[in-house]
């Protein structure tokens, strides 16, 4: 009996320093159940920290890789492009345009006012059709200032994801003819500074959410109009831009054959950057010289090989912009658009 | 009055033999001053018998009206009739007569019929006027009376041998604790099922290759072809290798070409398996199975053994090759100095295969001498010194044939010092392993103070060797603090929380020594040692978890898959895992890595550091870049600058992952 106590004292201070070492362990191992070691573990097992679901997970974890665009950024073939009523939420438009140019369009443009959301229908529908959509975004009620300041990131960086998302190719032109004074975004209000810092911060967003579809057009209007503003400040920089998109129509008044209503703009770009041409907007008046003029824009364009191809404006707005606005013209159009330059699958450039 | 009948279980020898051997010895060994636990003990089994006795004969009897007069009869007849018998009849019991007792002092002793008697020549005998009556015991109101009619006289029976048929095995001392058949199966059992969870846990852990892990099986497969087919190595890998690239990667890239790199993590969970069995193996000799079962546990619950069980590095190798070295040791504790050669082929080896693993290789000296003092006393120093002899003689032999191993000094013994400050260091090691090594404290503690638990007070007290106990506590226990200490001297904690697992596992032992004496004598406290098991568990668990969190760069990999080609370079941050990967499409030397870079710019200079990283990307000197900063930010930004401006690159995608440090994303730039 007397030995049983022995035991019990002998064993009790070996159990309560054996407490007190635990307790320290503890109080030493905290961190391991603090709150950032929760979000840690969370992490670990793929998890958002304080998220409930996994949906970020299963996001991340989607096989397909993202769309490789640069095959289409300089194709050795040129672009057939069309912006028409209505397309590409309804093809309607652009299938008349097809049957009367004898040919398909391989780009579409359609525009995209500031605020809206990333159309992934429209981009979707056009691809299904066999184009590349062309949106030329707009950023009506908002100013450079604001976007480059980083007002307007939440839109930007839902406007990214939602382009990632879709992960199909999508040409953007943000904030066109900006040296024009036309647009509120126009030389009037905003100066050549705030535009491409605000250029650069929708870019670095897109890149930062990893929106890598997308082929970034530069898009300044033809100088003839203002060639007192220089192109050259409003230049974001090479690692930021795909295509220089100018715009340039064909009017009854002005310039009108390809090197007098291109040369001169293109000639000043090509001071700073050797980034190809596309002509992002065009069309011609209608008129005595619309076949003409057609056929200029066709020939030019084939000419030039750092031109890859142009977006055919046609609307009836303020003039009959369209190919079939005279049998001539239409036909001209027909003959041009057989050259086989022209045209061409997007999916296999 | 008695007017119980003496059971017949009396004379059952098997009784005497199952219930009162041990009570016989001690009965002989201490003498009176036992006697009452053993008449307890009986009274117990009377009692037993009895009311079985009842139930078999009483009920025919007890309702049967008869007088006083023949019940009286009937029970002197039937104590004549028993008293006869028991003096007949031969005894199977020739221990208990009192005669043989006649030297020691006895109180007492058991009468003819079965009851007891106090002090017979003693005491009572000095009264000459007192009647001398049999005293006999207690009055059992349970004992019923039973026998009216006096027994049908036995069936003659065969007589019984003179020797029983069975001798009985010595008694061992610690009849508890003892490693009886059963006691070893079971103990087999419950090892068995440590191990099935030791296994869940490391396969719980998932993931694509982690950097190290993608280095040493792709320079695997190019070191198999140096060795099979004479292929000139893409660089010296011995000169910045942790270990022998002729070692374990071989292995890794033999294993990854058939089975993939869960083949080679697979492989790493046997050596961890091997580990722990080890580990139970030579705590069982060193202490005894409890503690063995209790280090087991432990060790197989740590976060480095889990994560290093799915981990193909070097790692696991090691810590097995230690392990078999260890067991070797205390294996050939009993045996000639000599045989604790087959201790320094596998300490050798474990150098090999990782040189941090030779920071272990004094306590294996040590624990040579230690285990033998026991057996040897001062001749055991020997045995140490054949022990470092023999590992130093093998790792010479080694490195005569292997040629100059920059590696060594590179990653180990002169590695480049860090900035991390010892208080994080020394945290995050208690955090790893404090439980476990605050165990072993108590174990060496509670070990120095008594060599055994006191789970039978018979056996002597005192044990001799408190010095030695006390040293082999210490050593084994101060063993987890090599690590830590090593790494706050070289201020780097790169891979501490792997190396934390190899001092622990020489802990484990006295952790489980503590594990046991925690739960205490008779499995007293059952709980502490569930408190402790499961605190090192959650521990683990959690800790693996954050520990086992790199990229998962399937999608990168996967994209990449459709840039590379055989002529291009590429810049990627933890070049390895995708040069492991894509090593059917690229050369290894295709990659670059994001530390070290000379480059001549095309402007004719010479660069070096980022700056050469800077430059080499404005020039556009490589065809692809992966990066995501968090290994190398210095590049990253240097690299982020160089793209500013540059027309050769373009982002091509971004694969975002999330690690328990936090959520980031692979970048790719690719030529435009």
């Amino acid at each position: 009996m007397s030995f049983s106590v022995r035991r019990v004292r002998a064993s009790r201070p070996v159990r309560a320093l054996a407490a007190t070492l635990l307790a320290g362990a503890l109080l030493a191992g905290c961190s391991t159940f603090s709150e950032e070691g929760r979000d840690q573990y969370e992490r670990g097992q793929g998890e958002k920290p304080g998220a409930e679901g996994t949906d970020e997970a299963t996001e991340s974890a989607k096989p397909e890789p993202p769309y490789d665009v640069r095959p289409l950024l300089q194709p050795a073939k040129d672009y057939l492009g069309v912006a028409a009523d209505g397309a590409p939420a309804k093809m309607k438009a652009v299938e008349d345009f097809a049957k009367r140019a004898g040919k398909k369009p391989n780009l579409i443009e359609f525009y995209s006012a500031w605020g809206d959301q990333y159309e992934q229908e429209l981009v979707q529908n056009s691809w299904d059709y066999g184009s590349v959509s062309f949106i030329a975004w707009e950023p009506f009620e908002t100013s450079m200032k604001d976007i480059a300041s980083g007002k307007e990131d939440a839109y930007i960086r839902e406007y990214a994801k939602s382009v990632k998302e879709l992960n199909l190719p999508v040409a953007l032109s943000f904030a066109h003819e900006m040296n024009g004074f036309w647009y509120p975004w126009g030389t009037k209000k905003t100066s050549a500074a705030d535009f491409t810092a605000a250029y650069k911060h929708i870019h670095d967003i897109f890149d930062d959410e990893g929106a890598t579809q997308v082929i970034w057009v530069w898009s300044p209007n033809v100088t003839h109009p203002m060639p007192k503003v220089k192109l050259k400040p409003y230049w974001p920089g090479d690692d930021y831009v795909d295509w220089v998109g100018v715009i340039g129509y064909y009017a009854a008044t002005g310039p009108n054959t390809y090197e007098t209503l291109y040369g001169p703009t293109m000639t000043q770009i090509r001071v700073f950057t050797n980034k190809p041409f596309i002509i992002a907007e065009t069309a011609a008046q209608a008129g005595e010289r619309k076949p003409a003029d057609i056929k200029s824009l066709f020939q030019g364009t084939a000419k030039r090989d750092d031109v890859i191809g142009f977006v055919w404006f046609n609307f009836d707005k303020e003039t009959d912009w369209r190919i079939n606005s005279g049998p001539l013209s239409e036909k001209t159009f027909r003959e041009q658009a057989k050259n086989s330059s022209f045209g061409f699958d997007v999916t296999k450039p | 009055m008695s007017d119980r009948r003496t059971p017949t279980w009396a004379d059952d020898s098997e009784l005497y033999d199952e219930y009162a051997y041990g009570q016989q010895q001690s009965h002989q060994q201490y003498g009176n001053g036992n006697n009452g636990y053993p008449q307890q003990n009986q009274q117990h089994q009377q009692y037993g018998q009895g009311s079985q006795q009842q139930y078999a004969q009483g009920n025919q009897q007890q309702y049967a009206p008869v007088d006083e007069e023949q019940q009286r009869y009937a029970q002197q007849e039937s104590l004549r009739q028993y008293a006869q018998q028991a003096q007949t009849r031969p005894r199977a019991q020739t221990t208990y007569p009192p005669q043989q007792q006649a030297g020691a002092y006895q109180a007492g002793y058991f009468t003819e019929t079965g009851s007891w008697r106090f002090d017979v020549h003693g005491r009572t005998t000095s009264y000459p006027d007192q009647q001398t009556y049999d005293t006999y015991a207690p009055y059992d109101p349970y004992a019923s009376y039973t026998a009216v009619e006096p027994e049908p006289a036995p069936a003659p029976v065969a007589p019984e041998p003179q020797k029983p048929g069975y001798t009985l095995p010595p008694v061992q001392e610690s009849a508890w604790a003892v490693d009886t058949r059963r006691s070893k199966l079971l103990g087999r059992g419950v090892l068995l099922c440590i191990l099935l969870v030791q296994a869940g846990l490391s396969l719980r852990l998932s993931g694509t290759a982690f950097q190290d892990e993608a280095l040493y099986v792709a320079s695997g497969h190019y070191e198999l072809a140096n060795l099979l087919h004479g292929t000139k190595l893409p660089v010296d890998f011995a000169a910045y290798f942790s270990g022998h690239p002729k070692l374990y990667p071989v292995l890794a890239g033999a294993v990854d070409s058939q089975f993939g790199l869960a083949g080679v993590r697979l492989v790493s969970l046997f050596f961890m398996l091997g580990a722990t069995g080890l580990l139970y193996s030579l705590t069982r000799r060193l202490f005894n199975l409890r503690a063995a079962l209790g280090a087991a546990a432990l060790f197989s619950v740590l976060q480095s053994t889990m994560v290093l069980g799915n981990f193909a590095t070097y790692d696991a190798a090691a810590v097995f090759l230690l392990a078999l070295s260890a067991w070797a040791v205390v294996r050939t504790d009993r045996m000639g100095a000599a045989a604790v050669l087959l201790a320094a082929p596998p300490a050798a080896l474990a150098f090999g295969v990782k040189y941090a693993s030779g920071l272990y290789i004094p306590t294996l000296v040590v624990l040579a001498v230690i285990t033998a003092h026991r057996h040897r006393g001062i001749r055991s120093l020997g045995r140490g010194v054949v022990l470092g002899a023999g590992i130093v003689a093998l790792l010479g032999i080694g490195y005569y044939f292997s040629g100059p191993l920059g590696g060594i000094s590179s990653t180990t013994t002169d590695r480049a010092k860090g900035t991390d400050t010892a208080a994080t260091m020394l945290q995050h090691s208690a955090e790893w392993g404090g439980l476990v090594f605050l165990a072993a404290l108590g174990g060496t503690i509670a070990y120095t103070v008594r060599a055994r638990m006191g789970e039978m007070p018979w056996i002597g007290g005192e044990t001799s060797g408190r010095w030695r106990r006390a040293t082999l506590g210490l050593v084994l226990t101060g063993t987890a603090l090599l690590a830590p200490a090593y790494q706050i001297h070289l201020q780097t904690e790169i891979s501490l929380y792997k190396h934390v697992g190899f001092g622990l596992f020489f802990a484990a032992p006295l952790a489980g020594l503590g594990m046991a004496r925690l739960v205490g004598p008779h499995f007293r406290h059952p709980q502490l040692g569930i408190l402790l098991y499961v605190l090192t568990l959650v521990f683990g668990m959690v800790q693996a978890q954050r520990a086992y969190s790199f990229p998962d760069s399937t999608q990168m990999t996967t994209y990449l898959r459709t840039v590379v080609d055989k002529k291009g370079t590429y810049l990627a941050e933890e070049q390895e895992v995708p040069a492991y990967y894509l090593r059917d499409k690229t050369d290894w030397t295709q990659w670059q890595n994001s530390y070290f870079m000379d480059y001549r710019g095309k402007d004719g200079k010479q660069y070096t550091g980022p700056d050469a990283f800077r430059q080499a990307v404005r020039d556009g000197k490589f065809d692809a870049i992966v990066m995501h900063g968090s290994v190398s930010p210095e590049t990253y930004k240097a690299v982020k600058e160089g793209l500013k401006n540059n027309s050769h690159y373009r982002l091509a995608a971004v694969f975002p992952y999330t690690t328990s440090s936090g959520e980031n994303a692979y970048r790719i730039w690719v030529k435009r």
